[in-house]
């Protein structure tokens, strides 16, 4: 079979429109004989082999592909632990889909582009709203690397001599490795604070925090999904040692727990892609929000209004002169390519929950939790959740027989939890998964 | 083209000083309120700060760019001229007068023997 | 070109604020699950029912420029067709999957990627890649610490990253990030690498030279085969920055060129969408002498079964999973659509269409030859002002004032995917705004949603939200 088809064609790129006539007409234009002339490469660079890569059609490679991706177990998944998603309208998937904001570029011609620069204000200021904060950014990549951001701020701000940076002993793992590689070049260094029952015990860190402090970090809700009880006081230990009050959160938290500015932070960091973004194997949406005081030293890009010519507000990047493009190794962080679609996607979830969807939304995620973890510790030889604290969407759970054999054993009933130690797993629940509990505490009790 | 007011004297790096007896007004010039485009954002030192000649003593930001500022001339810190953190663009409008930034107390006068005239830096900037 | 963008909207604004559409206070106390301490008072939000939100984005999506809009020709961004087939790709349900699963579960995530790390490496001519950096700049803040990582395995302490001053921001920024001095590197009169200024800017203190080839006006770093010499000689590492690689894709592979170390920029290379500013992707690869030092995980296949792994001399971790699985999968599927045929035209059709339209437009390129892109210069006019007339004229300027190489430049960067149609509108858009006068390009554009902005205004007075706008009333 023959098929002549431009789409179909593997001599070239299917995405470059010339016909065979256009290109030579154009190679006359220019003056060359062919493509390859156009090339100023020393023969010595050149590379002549093969790349050895084969292409395929569309039709072949969606059915590779599927095929691929199918060999993913279906697997009912009760994970969190900083990678939390919830249902996502069909109305944001379709809205945000839309290839005028899907295959634009960062809007460096504002006139044009005022459809994303209005989404990302939108979504600055619902930050604005959830946090307490008067600065929130358009986006960082994630939240580990929104946290290690806030670090070299922190650093650069401070006051004092100091260069410690103090965060809670649990924690999760990666979200460390980031802060580390993130301060790496900095001089300032990570220290733990212990926890008492899953949340901050401030009286330990009232005793480390002290002049050598720029920065405590605390979370709420924590890695182990514990509900941090006591803010006002790690806000208070903070500011008694001139260090910046760090709170780690996510957006659906943000509507029901308590709002960080009124417990002292100075920077709010997290996660937002909890909202807008189905599970995607951990890509995310950081948030970056600070007080008017740190505006300057502000990571990321902001969008601001103004006035156009006719009088009219308008929106624009602003005070870009933090950014990497004009005060390059001055500048306040690297990032240049940031995550806008995912923060456009969340601006649109939560516009569709309003207060009313958030906030049930939120205390659906206290309500799971709860009622999970109390059906769970019915089964002999299991306690949850762990710490005696209130929890928001995942809870902490010990088992007497060894926690990654019943891992095991539920992943083969079709669950996916995670496993922390030897004896301890950790299980979330969202709207996502909460019509299959009843299931998920039949297949623990089969594998204990 | 540029105004060069021949009451003060300067610096390479465009910023200007008094040189009525033992203060001195710093500001920048026409040229680089012009080369820089809107101001947008002035940092300064705080009163009572010591300023060192040909070091840095603060910052000026138009949309597109960012500049240190040089003194021109040691001293202390006498006088900032607040109004620029709510009206930057006075740095645009009349760099030579409403657009000043410090006051300070000269520490050596002899080194305004170090500064461009008037005319030298007219010659600078042609 | 005629063309008008769509603008709603009354005498005040453009489009009512979500807030301005709706806005709703609840009392969170009410129906909360947890002690009043615990939680918030009050929460403001605004609401909209889904008809009213369709609304709301459908108009402001019309208010906005797109690839699919038109000629998109911003220099060293690489804006070319986005696939839609990729799309669908990606939003397979059985990708959606979460990074903490076991390995065993997730083979068809760990064979795409995998595959994907193949083909880059292929690409690039390097021996290992990871995937892991969520975009270009940190990319670039990977690869610096991972060059970091290999002088340290050597108790070979280096303080500086050398960087012509031509080079796009974020290599300054990412190697200030990795606790480097930066030294700037002058360009020399054809605007490439000067050897002379390299031979006296390395030393032992040279960690690594970063570098883009073709450079920031588009011409071909000639010598650097003696470029790699001499970091090399100095003991330093050479970093290849990927902004600039659709020009090369098959016929040049930075690893032969004597790079160590380079991050891809998939989001412009290999076409998966911009998304307003992101998300993308900067995957790294190194030499096989620097793999160990990769961040953790990466993958691995044995027998058949793939694994992640952390490699022995990891740096840790540089994000918090695997990177922007959206966007790899997407970058995945277009290579493979491609291949080594396709790759090779790509390039060559996007040195072709640059070729194309500087030769069709009446304007100064001071460097060359070039390849993807060129920087003319609107000579005594005001680049900024060209660029807004442009968009008057149906078209997407190309990037304004940068390299500061080239005055006034105009870095054009057109793609493949234009067609000869395309071009040729594009280049009577370049020459139309020329040709105008001052007086018509001062209160350009006049077709946009909206009128020239006034930039001045929302830096001296930043509002930066619809509370801070409330405030001002």
């Amino acid at each position: 079979m023959t098929d002549t088809s431009r789409h179909e064609h593997h001599d070239g790129s299917p995405y470059a429109p010339h016909t065979p006539a256009e290109t030579a007409a154009m190679l006359e234009a220019v003056g060359v004989e062919s493509e390859a002339d156009l090339f100023d490469v020393p023969e010595e660079v050149r590379f002549d082999g093969a790349l050895g890569i084969e292409p395929r059609s569309e039709r072949e490679l969606r059915a590779e592909l599927s095929g691929t991706l199918a060999k993913n177990d279906e697997l009912t998944e009760f994970l969190g632990r900083g990678h939390h998603s919830h249902y996502v309208p069909s109305v944001v998937e379709d809205l945000s889909r839309r290839s005028e904001f899907l295959t634009s570029y960062t809007q460096y011609q504002p006139e044009i582009t005022q459809g994303f620069l209005q989404a990302l204000f939108e979504y600055q200021s619902l930050l604005v709203e959830l946090t307490g904060l008067p600065v929130a950014n358009c986006s960082m990549y994630d939240a580990a690397t929104a946290l290690g951001e806030a670090a070299r701020l922190a650093g650069r701000v401070r006051q004092t001599s100091g260069s410690t940076v103090l965060i809670p002993e649990v924690i999760h793992e990666n979200k460390r490795e980031v802060l580390d590689n993130y301060v790496d070049g900095t001089g300032l260094e990570i220290d733990t604070y212990p926890m008492d029952d899953g949340i901050v015990d401030v009286d330990a860190l009232a005793e480390l925090a002290g002049e050598e402090t720029v920065m405590i970090y605390a979370e709420n809700p924590t890695v182990r999904g514990t509900i941090e009880e006591r803010l006002t006081e790690i806000g208070e230990v903070a500011s008694g040692a001139d260090a910046l009050f760090c709170l780690g959160t996510d957006v659906v938290a943000l509507g029901l727990l308590e709002e960080p500015a009124s417990v002292g932070a100075d920077v709010v960091v997290g996660e937002a892609d909890a909202l807008g973004l189905p599970t995607a194997y951990g890509m995310g949406l950081g948030v970056f929000a600070t007080r008017e005081t740190f505006l300057r030293q502000v990571p990321g890009r902001l969008v601001g209004a103004s006035e156009d010519a006719a009088g009219k507000r308008a929106y624009t990047l602003t005070l870009q002169t933090r950014e990497q493009h004009i005060r390059k190794e001055r500048a306040t962080s690297n990032i240049c390519t940031n995550q806008a679609w995912v923060a456009l996607r969340t601006a649109m979830h939560i516009a569709y929950l309003g207060p009313d969807g958030l906030v049930d939304l939120a205390s659906q995620c206290v309500r799971e939790a709860g009622s999970l973890a109390t059906a769970l510790s019915e089964l002999r030889g299991v306690k949850a959740p762990v710490h005696d604290r209130h929890h928001f969407r995942e809870f902490l759970v010990r088992t007497d027989q060894p926690a990654p054999a019943i891992a095991r054993d539920l992943e083969a009933s079709g669950f996916a939890v995670h496993v922390v130690d030897d004896h301890l797993l950790q299980v979330c629940v969202t709207d996502v998964n909460a019509a299959r509990t009843e299931a998920l505490v039949e297949a623990f009790e089969e594998a204990l | 083209m540029f105004e060069v007011p021949e009451d003060r004297k300067y610096q390479e790096s465009h910023e200007y000083a008094t040189t009525d007896g033992e203060t001195a007004t710093i500001g920048i010039t026409d040229f680089a309120q012009d080369e820089l485009g809107d101001v947008v954002f002035v940092e300064l030192p705080a009163v009572g700060d010591e300023i060192t000649q040909n070091e840095a003593f603060g910052v000026v930001e138009s949309i597109k760019a960012v500049s240190d500022l040089y003194a021109p001339i040691s001293g202390t810190v006498t006088a900032v001229n607040e109004e620029l953190f709510d009206r930057p663009e006075l740095v645009n409008e009349d760099p030579y007068g409403d657009g000043w930034m410090l006051e300070i107390d000269v520490a050596d006068e002899s080194a305004f023997d170090d500064l461009l005239s008037a005319e030298e830096y007219r010659e600078q900037t042609e | 070109m005629n063309y008008d963008q769509a603008r709603y909207g009354d005498d005040d604004r453009y489009e009512p604020l979500l807030s301005e559409k709706d806005t709703t206070t609840v009392d969170v106390g009410e129906s909360s699950p947890l002690p009043d301490d615990l939680t918030r008072d009050s929460l403001e939000l605004p609401g909209l029912s889904e008809p009213e939100l369709a609304r709301h984005y459908t108009r402001l999506s019309q208010m906005n420029w797109s690839v699919e809009s038109g000629p998109y020709p911003l220099g060293s961004c690489t804006m070319k067709y986005n696939p839609s087939f990729t799309e669908d790709v990606a939003a397979d349900p059985n990708g959606a999957v979460h990074p903490d699963r076991s390995d065993g579960t997730v083979q068809g995530t760990l064979e795409v990627l995998y595959g994907l790390q193949d083909s880059l490496a292929r690409i690039g001519g390097m021996d290992a890649v990871t995937l892991q950096p969520p975009a270009g700049a940190a990319g670039e803040f990977t690869g610096i610490l991972v060059a970091k990582a290999y002088h340290e395995s050597r108790d070979d302490d280096r303080s500086e990253v050398i960087i012509p001053a031509s080079a796009h921001g974020t290599n300054f920024a990412s190697a200030a990030m990795a606790g480097y001095d930066v030294v700037e590197l002058p360009s020399g009169d054809d605007g490439r690498v000067d050897l002379e200024a390299l031979e006296a800017a390395v030393s032992e203190e040279t960690a690594a030279l970063m570098l883009t080839n073709p450079n920031t006006v588009g011409v071909f770093e000639r010598d650097i085969v003696e470029i790699a010499e001499i970091v090399h000689d100095a003991g330093g590492l050479l970093y290849y920055d990927g902004a600039n690689l659709n020009a090369l894709l098959g016929r040049v592979r930075p690893g032969d060129m004597g790079f160590d170390v380079m991050h891809y920029n998939v989001h412009k290379t290999f076409a998966t969408p911009h998304g307003g500013g992101g998300p993308g992707a900067g995957p790294v690869g190194v030499t096989e002498e620097l793999a160990e030092f990769l961040p953790s995980p990466r993958v691995r296949e044995r027998e058949g079964h793939y694994e992640l792994y952390d490699p022995e001399r990891s740096i840790g971790k540089v994000h918090g999973y695997q990177g922007n699985w959206l966007v790899l999968v997407k970058a995945y599927a277009y290579i493979a659509r491609l291949g080594d045929s396709g790759l090779e035209d790509a390039s060559a059709k996007a040195v072709l269409n640059a070729n194309y339209l500087a030769s069709q437009i009446d304007y100064d390129i001071p460097y060359g030859p070039f390849h993807h892109e060129f920087a003319a210069t609107a000579g005594d006019r005001d680049a900024a002002d060209v660029a807004k007339r442009m968009l008057d004229y149906g078209v997407h300027p190309p990037t304004t004032k940068w390299p500061e190489l080239v005055p006034e430049a105009m870095l054009t960067e057109p793609t493949e995917a234009e067609s000869l149609d395309s071009l040729d509108d594009l280049a009577a858009a370049f020459d139309a705004a020329m040709a105008d006068s001052d007086a018509e390009l001062e209160p350009a554009p006049s077709k946009t949603t909206a009128g020239r902005i006034d930039q001045a205004r929302a830096a001296r007075n930043p509002r930066l939200s619809w509370r801070a706008l409330g405030e001002e009333e």
